[in-house]
């Protein structure tokens, strides 16, 4: 589990987050929701350690944040971010061993060649693999990022007999926002394909639909608070909606489940 | 690095081209060695075969004045291939060396100061702190040169690619203003030797300057060796790198230091010599790839053959006199560069390799 506790930043006079206190359910695929400027992105880089709060702290399954040391801490969680790009072109196959960097030394041992194989495989690039990233679509592109952070913190690996698997956690900061809806789908089916095999996520997303099909557990930030912290889609009132991202929301069902339409 | 395998060739095939240049580039000149003399030589030196006394001159020459100067060309390049490399890799951008970054024009300066102002004073202590003083004050002109340039181009940790250019610009301007203000005080012998050195020249080669710049070489080529994957998590963005567990700032100041020194020794004993550190990763990243985990060492193997076949041309173009090396790799080196940028405008592709 990772928790935040108590956890303020601020930047000169201007207080980017507010004592939050948030905690992301382990198994689980946690949302973190909110409008510009709430906060979203400075609550993902203090939680995945690229920022130090101003006051509070982070825990990783009971032990603070300052324990680790980086690459320990890059074994455990991993990052995919809106969108990278390279200044140089690299196979897109380099790319994604880029992720194990924190496992190996020199020279990447074959279990590392085999863990980027089977990313890449995941993620469907088998085919591109040697192609260089720069000529990679966006889409495309994101999807050597994604087979990059599987492969940092991959654990599809069975654990061998009486063996703990340690828990991973994978965090997507607007990981969509640039991709169509075939890239976003396959990106998010994969993210939760992960649940499975002692993974937790938590995902920065825009779009309150998406996140609401995919979200197990919700966090509302608003100005740098905490507006709501509730484990169930249903539990996102119209009122919170409207008040926070301030628009006008109406709720249509399909009979399957609910959508939002908003307007202003 | 998926294709690890196939970059020992790439090696093979540079150190045996180095090799060849080496050999060559110790027999032809003035005097010309075959072969067999050199092999006769060393092996006298060596105290394998008994001293022939008819060799003496040829000995004296091969060993006083030839040796150092082709060692001192194979590591000059060295030097500035793998400085090349590290400032690209460093600012993320494809078109940064150590002439632009300010590094070779505070070196120069450092080291014209010594020349100029230093020859009553500094220069009258021992020969040893003599022989130091002018790759200190190097040092400490392209020390004080680069972090000015970078921290001006940097701010919230990042760095601005056209800030870094203009402050370069600017930072390149007051540092030659200073040597050309020392120069044109400086009496006449010093003024010429501070233009020749200006240009980059071998001739003064000799054993110390050799020693000073190997040591300075292999400590901190060993140094940078280690940052190879770190460089190439840098082209994902200092964040992504410091995700994946490496300590930006950290890796950011030990490779300015490293690359600081290695560029101010060399840069002290044999002058300013611009394009090698920009043309070789460039020649490097086209043939083979970008992985920095393959170009370090590359660079100082495709820097050291580079120098090594401009040094012997600039022996051979104009006897008996020779051409200073600098203008060699200008010329060679600045179109190199111009066309390289036209083709890609040209292909319309968003990096310089797109």
């Amino acid at each position: 589990m990772v928790e935040l506790r108590d956890v303020s930043y601020q930047i000169g006079d201007a207080r980017i987050l507010d004592r939050v206190n948030v905690s992301f359910q382990p198994g689980r695929f946690n949302v973190v929701l909110g409008p510009n400027g709430a906060g979203k992105s400075t609550l993902l880089r203090i939680a995945t350690g690229l920022a130090t709060p101003t006051s509070g702290v982070v825990i990783y399954d009971d032990r603070p944040l300052e324990s680790f040391d980086a690459s320990e801490l890059a074994r455990k969680r991993a990052v995919l971010s809106q969108h990278v790009s390279l200044a140089f072109p690299l196979p897109a196959a380099d790319v994604a061993m880029m992720g194990r960097y924190p496992h190996y030394d020199r020279v990447p041992t074959p279990l590392d060649r085999d863990i980027v194989r089977r990313a890449i495989d995941v993620v469907g690039m088998t085919d591109k693999r040697n192609q260089s990233y720069p000529t990679l679509s966006g889409g495309e592109q994101q999807k050597i990022q994604l087979a990059r952070v599987l492969a940092q913190i991959w654990n599809y690996d069975a654990p061998r007999e009486g063996e703990h698997r340690a828990h991973r956690y994978l965090f997507l900061d607007e990981p969509t926002s640039s991709l169509d809806v075939h890239y976003q789908i396959h990106l998010l089916d994969t993210a939760r394909a992960l649940l499975d095999y002692d993974c937790t996520v938590v995902a920065i997303l825009h779009d309150i639909n998406v996140a609401l099909e995919y979200g197990q557990h919700f966090v509302l930030l608003e100005r740098g608070r905490v507006a709501l912290d509730v484990d169930h889609a249903d539990a996102i009132a119209q009122a919170d909606l409207e008040r926070i991202f301030q628009v006008r929301a109406h709720r249509i069902d399909d009979g399957e489940r609910g959508f939002w339409r908003f307007s202003l | 690095m998926t294709e690890r395998h196939s970059f020992a060739g790439t090696y093979i095939v540079l150190a045996v081209l180095l090799c060849v240049a080496v050999c060559a580039s110790a027999g032809i000149g003035a005097f010309t060695f075959t072969p067999r003399d050199m092999a006769s030589y060393i092996g006298q030196a060596l105290g394998w075969i008994p001293l022939n006394a008819s060799d003496t001159l040829g000995r004296n020459v091969f060993f006083g004045l030839r040796l150092p100067r082709v060692l001192m060309s194979g590591l000059t390049g060295a030097v500035l291939g793998v400085s090349g490399t590290l400032m690209q890799g460093l600012f993320r951008n494809p078109i940064v060396e150590p002439g632009l970054a300010g590094t070779s024009a505070g070196a120069a300066f450092g080291a014209a100061l010594v020349f100029v102002l230093g020859s009553g004073t500094m220069l009258a202590f021992t020969t040893v702190l003599g022989a130091l003083a002018v790759p200190f004050l190097a040092f400490v002109g392209a020390f004080a040169a680069t972090m000015l340039v970078y921290r001006v181009s940097s701010s919230f940790g990042k760095v601005n690619v056209f800030t870094l250019l203009l402050a370069g610009i600017a930072v390149n301007a007051v540092c030659s203003a200073g040597t050309g203000f020392l120069s044109y005080i400086a009496r006449d012998p010093q003024a010429r030797n501070i233009t020749f050195w200006n240009l980059g020249t071998f001739t003064t080669a000799d054993w110390r300057g050799v020693t000073i710049v190997a040591v300075c070489f292999v400590v901190c080529f060993g140094w940078s060796l280690r940052s190879g994957k770190a460089l190439n998590a840098l082209m994902l963005g200092e964040d992504e790198a410091a995700l994946l567990g490496f300590n930006t700032d950290r890796l950011i100041m030990r490779l300015l230091l490293v690359n600081t020194i290695m560029v101010a020794a060399a840069t002290a004993m044999v002058g300013v010599i611009a394009f090698v550190g920009l043309v070789v990763p460039h020649v490097l990243r086209m043939l083979r790839s970008s992985d920095y985990t393959f170009l370090l060492p590359a660079s100082a193997l495709l820097g050291a053959l580079t120098m090594e076949v401009i040094d012997v041309i600039a022996r051979l173009l104009i006897p008996p006199a020779e051409l200073p090396v600098g203008i060699i790799t200008a010329v060679v080196g600045a179109p190199v560069f111009l066309w390289i940028l036209l083709r890609d405008n040209r292909q319309g592709a968003s990096g310089f390799y797109g």
